[in-house]
């Protein structure tokens, strides 16, 4: 029998992250929810999602090939590295807003019924990764596009969606507790967004960047995310330990912050609804 | 415990609140923007007080009983309720609760349009405490109920909003909990649906299980409660006998 004492006070993360494993039969419905609507009942089907993505890219492949007539300098084709970009950062977008959203949009239920409510942004995160694994397909024709297949080590990027799925989880649950608390947290977090896209190395190569510049982009752990992607997928990249150090590192210190913000945060907001 | 042998199954003891209290930091004006926040605490505008939105409740549930809670609004009775169903933990005081908890929320709040009737069935009702598998060998049966057999595989989207009420009623009334949580009883959908509601409604509370009742309605207090709880501003004022906690909170009502 399950017994409920508000006075056995558990360890916040480790007994967060088994409450959320033992609600996995919820988790799987909660994606399969998620993809259901996205997939099956829309003709185009997956490829209406990959449709923001690859016209982004083909934008703004558009923009600096055309345009700017910008190459890359040490003469690798800017197709790959631009999609491979784009992907990564729809995959932070849409996990992290996704995850903010689900939790604000279930606290009708949330706030009645005893749900872990970390459950609702894993299943978010999940899709978003879900998503991305989609966006590999047309990656991969790039690459080939360019002469060049996906190294030996694109395995290994199933590890940088594990972390980018980290990530996204606890800044997502950080940002739903904002949601709740303050209307106007939507069209800021946008903003946010947009800068921190091009504070990343989306579009153009670490390489050609100043000293300064170079170590600002450097502190941004999403550049940590995309360097090791771009190595162990395209192989048109080659990330530094440093790179897998900071990429591993932040996951779970951002995972670990999250949960630990949300557990304090949400029983105020609870109350308030 | 009362569960083993000689003893009676139906002093178990199911819900027990000992003096718990609830307290959050509210701020004086009600912000509810970034920019406002920001300008206040520039400004130091920021004005916090404690609210305390229950003060010292102390009850028991035992099975069999329906303890009914009544009050003005916002004198905490949704808050016990929240407390209860271990949604919010208490600030001070404790709270045990043993058994599988039911709650009876607003129809249809976790609903998906997209999705068929079985789908958001399955989901509705896992959200709800109940195990994909368990629910999965339940759904004939609860759109029978629910006289919704047919409708099972197209999205909710094209039912109509008794059809939806329906869905949710006869998936959150299932099962028979250990403790069930009741927002104001409900009744929806057509005048024969809403008595057969209502019956289902009793059947369940007089099933065995314990019973937590919120609600405005004296008459249903009077007629289900086994007792009942006067809360005012988060304290209780009166509790025992519904018939002389309602007297109470009436007489202060009309004062």
């Amino acid at each position: 029998m399950q017994v409920y004492d508000s006075d056995v006070k558990q360890s916040p993360i480790i007994s967060q992250v088994q409450g959320v494993w033992e609600k996995r039969g919820l988790l799987k419905l909660l994606v399969s929810r998620d993809l259901t609507v996205r997939y099956k009942r829309s003709v185009i089907g997956i490829w209406w999602s990959l449709l923001n993505p690859l016209f982004t890219t083909f934008v703004m492949f558009w923009v600096f090939n055309t345009v700017f007539k910008a190459r890359m300098p040490d003469g690798t084709s800017f197709l790959p590295y631009l999609l491979s970009g784009v992907l990564l950062m729809t995959l932070f977008n849409q996990g992290l807003t996704m995850a903010a959203d689900a939790i604000a949009t279930g606290a009708g239920v949330l706030t009645k019924v005893y749900v872990r409510p970390e459950i609702f942004a894993f299943s978010a995160t999940i899709s978003a990764a879900i998503n991305f694994f989609f966006g590999l397909i047309p990656l991969t024709l790039v690459l080939a596009i360019s002469h060049k297949w996906p190294g030996w080590s694109f395995p290994l990027a199933i590890i940088v969606v594990g972390c980018m799925t980290l990530f996204t989880t606890g800044l997502g649950l950080m940002l739903a507790i904002a949601y709740v608390n303050f209307d106007d947290s939507r069209s800021l977090i946008q903003i946010f967004l947009l800068a921190l896209q091009y504070m990343t190395p989306v579009f153009y190569p670490i390489s050609v960047l100043g000293p300064h510049t170079k170590r600002v982009i450097e502190l941004n752990p999403l550049t940590s995310y995309l360097s090791v992607f771009r190595d162990v997928f395209g192989n048109n990249y080659v990330a530094s330990l440093n790179n897998w150090l900071m990429m591993g590192f932040s996951s779970i210190a951002m995972f670990c912050l999250g949960f630990y913000v949300f557990q304090r945060a949400w029983p105020r907001v609870v109350a308030k609804i | 415990m009362a569960t083993s042998g000689g003893e009676n199954l139906m002093s178990e003891i199911i819900v027990e609140v000992k003096d718990a209290s609830l307290a959050y930091r509210r701020t004086r004006h009600r912000v509810s923007s970034l920019k406002q926040t920001a300008i206040d605490t520039i400004k130091k505008r920021m004005a916090y007080e404690e609210f305390f939105a229950l003060k010292g409740v102390s009850m028991e549930i035992k099975r069999g009983e329906t303890v009914a809670v009544i009050g003005r609004n916002g004198a905490g009775k949704s808050t016990l309720l929240k407390v209860v169903a271990r949604v919010l933990p208490p600030t001070t005081g404790r709270v045990v609760v043993r058994g599988a908890v039911a709650p009876m929320i607003e129809l249809g709040a976790g609903f998906n349009p997209e999705l068929t009737g079985a789908e958001n069935m399955l989901l509705y009702g896992t959200l709800l405490g109940r195990t994909p598998k368990e629910m999965r060998g339940r759904i004939e049966s609860i759109a029978e109920w629910a006289g919704l057999t047919e409708h099972l595989d197209i999205p909710v989207r094209a039912y109509s909003s008794g059809m939806v009420a329906r869905l949710a009623f006869a998936t959150a009334t299932d099962n028979v909990p250990d403790l069930l949580l009741i927002d104001e009883v409900l009744s929806v959908g057509d005048e024969d649906f809403q008595e057969r509601s209502k019956a289902r409604t009793e059947t369940l509370m007089n099933s065995g299980c314990a019973v937590l009742l919120v609600t405005h309605d004296l008459n249903t207090v009077r007629t289900m409660a086994t007792r009942a709880i006067y809360l005012d501003h988060g304290a209780p004022k009166a509790s025992g006998k519904p018939e002389e906690v309602i007297e109470q909170y009436l007489a202060d009502l009309h004062r």
